[in-house]
């Protein structure tokens, strides 16, 4: 009876764990909304080098002059990377590649990619790199090397993100880059007729917004134990510091700390919503659409949010104007990236195929397409230049200017244990948000974990 | 011959399912294994050895481990107690015949057949930390002044967990406990009557003896939804550190940081650890009710 019992528990046990096993996999679609919000930057050395031999593999991309007839290729992407059936019929008509799409959610697609890597399969031809996984993807070697010109790397910075080694291993489809909003009613009615300038000043505004009582938490910066969390954090310490991790790939103290150390004030003054502690990064973001705060720094896609009558609040539109990121004695020279790309699978059967496909989507005409398919902001500043310039995208802002100031806050590139490393970081803001560790200890604590990540 | 026949068919007719199970169970059961004694992360792929036992000895020793095993014990007695308690009472009312049997029955059942991320996803609203539906109705009723954040504080935000996840898990509990109140001959609580027995006594020496199986299925049920919890958890409070479990470790060593070895190992110290609890229920449901 005894040994039964024994036998049928480890059955039960067994059970429960391969019931576990599934709720993970519905759950990974549970924060794939959430995720929406992230993308970001990284890598040194976009090299010109490798220039000569690309031109006529571009040429190529720009005409999809190859002809594959008769080849299918799989996609695997979130909703909003789905080029969309009139584009992927166009690809087919112009090379007679066929391309079927799976739309995945956003991290279950990293899971599905690493699960059939290790059976050495594709988990689709194509698929979705966001910028924050191309360290780890580069030493799995899960990404199929990428060429393009000098003059395609000039004009797209997004790219150096997903250059490792002066190897590009995904294309950007999805502009994503930190730029700044602020409320001009607000900061008018508490006597300020200036865009703010520095982090000073943004603290000098909050303090006469709140006073005047024009809003009551004018402050809006996502520091939920979330992705969002980390890059704030990083677009913060990148724009306040000018460097975010040393040359070893340590935090760089003076410059992290400052940030921590600032975002924790905001929170200790009363200028951030309390809720936001807890709350994801696009509720955070939404703030500025409903008028619930009156600055914030968030992603590229709020430019045209605050244009869009079905997004932000009636008695908002028209008075969020996007500017360039604050910095310590004047604007930011630089701003955080945070693009999602498309790569090529290593495994791929049809790698040429799968690359071809690519660049088209990457070509500056496809690029715009893509906008006016999917909302994806291209990466091209050529591109958004003659969108802004042609009235494509109301309400730019500071956003061309801001473009230009792309810089990686990764001197070696995204690191492969980045997972890890976010997951501490976002921790750590989020207990010192709350009141359980002070900024030097949440620094400590992100600096311990991080240098032991690297010895490993 | 057709001894022989009938002796191999139940074989036969097993076969095709026996495959399916080898090749879909007890395969990968066996590969994890494996893995558990192998240093395996997706970012070194030049870097798979054999290690013996060190990934299980990293796990067992790891801060994480023993939180995230801190949360999931509060889960489960939390979860348990709420959905035995609950799905009881259910089925109490249940039991009772009227002409709307059928509608409160349906209306029992539908949390359970929630699934789970809608689950808490729909709760994420109602605790929203700030103005969500019980912070207002908190604040109209002048019960707290201002929004509660119900997801900041550990053991807050895991009682949270355990409403919303019993509330889910108590519908089959009542159900099975209403299947076993229904096999409960009527001619006990007429004797029992008779022999000047009250309801509250019926209930003590006949009611709950005889349920006593069926409440263990329910606490069962309501076992393995507890450790499994990882939907809720990730609704309401994301992959953060506080109201990490077991499953969620899991799920981050494994999926999110790519060590495959780690990863393993701790899904089998989850597996020994729940053989404990299925031990434990086996030798409660074999005991014999005496009444």
């Amino acid at each position: 009876m005894k040994k039964r019992s024994v036998i049928t528990a480890l059955f039960f046990a067994a059970a429960m764990s391969l019931a576990a096993c599934g709720s993970n996999e519905s759950a990974e679609e549970t924060t794939a909304a959430a995720a929406e919000t992230e993308a970001a930057a990284e890598t040194g050395g976009a090299d010109t080098e490798e220039t000569e031999a690309e031109e006529t593999e571009a040429a190529e991309a720009e005409g999809a002059a190859d002809d594959l007839t008769g080849v299918e290729l799989t996609m695997m992407v979130p909703d909003w990377g789905n080029p969309g059936e009139e584009l992927l019929k166009r690809f087919e008509e112009e090379t007679g590649c066929k391309v079927n799409v799976t739309e995945v959610s956003w991290d279950d697609i990293r899971d599905k990619v690493s699960i059939a890597a290790v059976g050495g399969q594709a988990a689709a031809d194509v698929f979705e790199v966001d910028w924050s996984w191309v360290g780890e993807m580069n030493s799995a070697g899960w990404l199929e090397p990428i060429e393009m010109t000098a003059e395609d790397i000039a004009d797209e910075p997004t790219i150096e993100t997903f250059t490792i080694d002066g190897k590009i291993l995904a294309l950007p489809y999805a502009n994503d880059y930190r730029i700044a909003y602020y409320n001009t009613e607000h900061f008018e009615e508490a006597g300020i007729t200036e865009a703010p300038e520095t982090w000073a000043d943004v603290e000098a505004a909050m303090k006469a917004i709140k006073e005047a009582g024009i809003c009551e938490y004018p402050f809006s910066m996502p520091m939920g134990a979330e992705e969002a969390g980390t890059t704030s954090l990083t677009w913060l310490a990148w724009a306040k510091g000018g460097v975010v991790f040393n040359d070893d790939g340590t935090l760089n103290k003076d410059s992290v700390l400052d940030a921590l150390t600032f975002e924790n004030k905001m929170v200790t003054d009363g200028y951030v919503d309390p809720a936001m502690r807890t709350a994801t990064g696009m509720d955070c973001y939404n703030k500025i659409c409903s008028g619930e705060t009156s600055f914030m720094v968030g992603p590229t896609k709020f430019v045209n949010f605050i244009s869009d009558p079905e997004k932000t609040a009636e008695d908002v539109l028209g008075k969020i104007e996007p500017i360039l990121l604050p910095g310590t004695d004047g604007v930011s020279d630089r701003t955080m990236p945070l693009p999602e790309a498309y790569g090529v699978s290593a495994y791929s059967e049809n790698k040429e195929a799968a690359i071809t496909f690519v660049k088209w989507l990457n070509s500056a005409e496809i690029e715009k397409e893509l906008y006016l398919a999917n909302g994806s902001i291209p990466n091209r500043n050529s591109v958004i230049a003659e969108m802004i310039e042609d009235g494509t995208i109301k309400t730019p802002g500071a956003m061309l200017e801001q473009a230009e100031l792309i810089k990686s806050p990764f001197p070696n590139g995204v690191p492969d244990f980045y997972a890890e490393m976010t997951n501490t970081i976002y921790n750590n803001v989020n207990s010192m948000v709350l009141g359980d560790q002070t900024p030097e200890e949440a620094f400590d604590a992100m600096d311990a974990k991080i240098k032991e990540l690297l010895a490993q | 011959m057709r001894k022989l026949y009938n002796k191999i068919l139940p074989y036969i007719l097993l076969l095709p399912m026996m495959i399916l199970m080898i090749a879909l169970v007890y395969y990968p059961i066996a590969v994890t294994f494996s893995y558990s004694f192998k240093r395996m992360k997706l970012t070194r792929p030049d870097d798979i050895e054999f290690i013996g036992l060190k990934n299980y000895i990293d796990v067992l020793r790891s801060e994480d481990f023993l939180y995230s095993l801190q949360n999931t014990v509060f889960l489960l007695i939390v979860v348990v107690i709420l959905t035995t308690v609950f799905g009881f009472a259910v089925a109490l009312i249940l039991n009772r015949e009227h002409r709307l049997s059928g509608l409160f029955l349906a209306i029992a059942i539908l949390p359970w057949a929630m699934p789970p991320i809608v689950n808490g996803i729909i709760w994420k609203f109602i605790f929203f930390p700030g103005y969500g539906f019980v912070n207002k109705l908190l604040i109209a009723l002048g019960i707290a002044e201002k929004p509660i954040d119900w997801i900041s504080d550990r053991f807050l935000l895991l009682t949270v967990v355990s409403i919303v996840t019993a509330w889910r898990s108590a519908p089959f509990c009542g159900i099975v406990c209403l299947a076993g109140l229904k096999t409960i001959p009527k001619e006990l609580y007429e004797a029992a009557a008779i022999d000047g027995c009250g309801t509250l006594s019926s209930f003590r020496y006949i009611t709950l003896p005889l349920s006593l199986p069926f409440i263990g299925i329910g606490m069962t049920s309501a076992s393995v939804t507890a450790v499994n919890i990882f939907d809720e958890i990730v609704a309401l409070a994301g992959f953060s550190d506080t109201g990490k479990n077991l499953l969620i470790q899991n799920y981050l060593t494994t999926f999110s940081f790519l060590d495959f070895g780690k990863g393993s190992a701790l899904t089998y110290v989850i597996m020994l650890l729940t053989s404990a609890i299925g031990v434990f229920y086996l030798r409660s449901l074999n005991k014999e009710i005496t009444y």
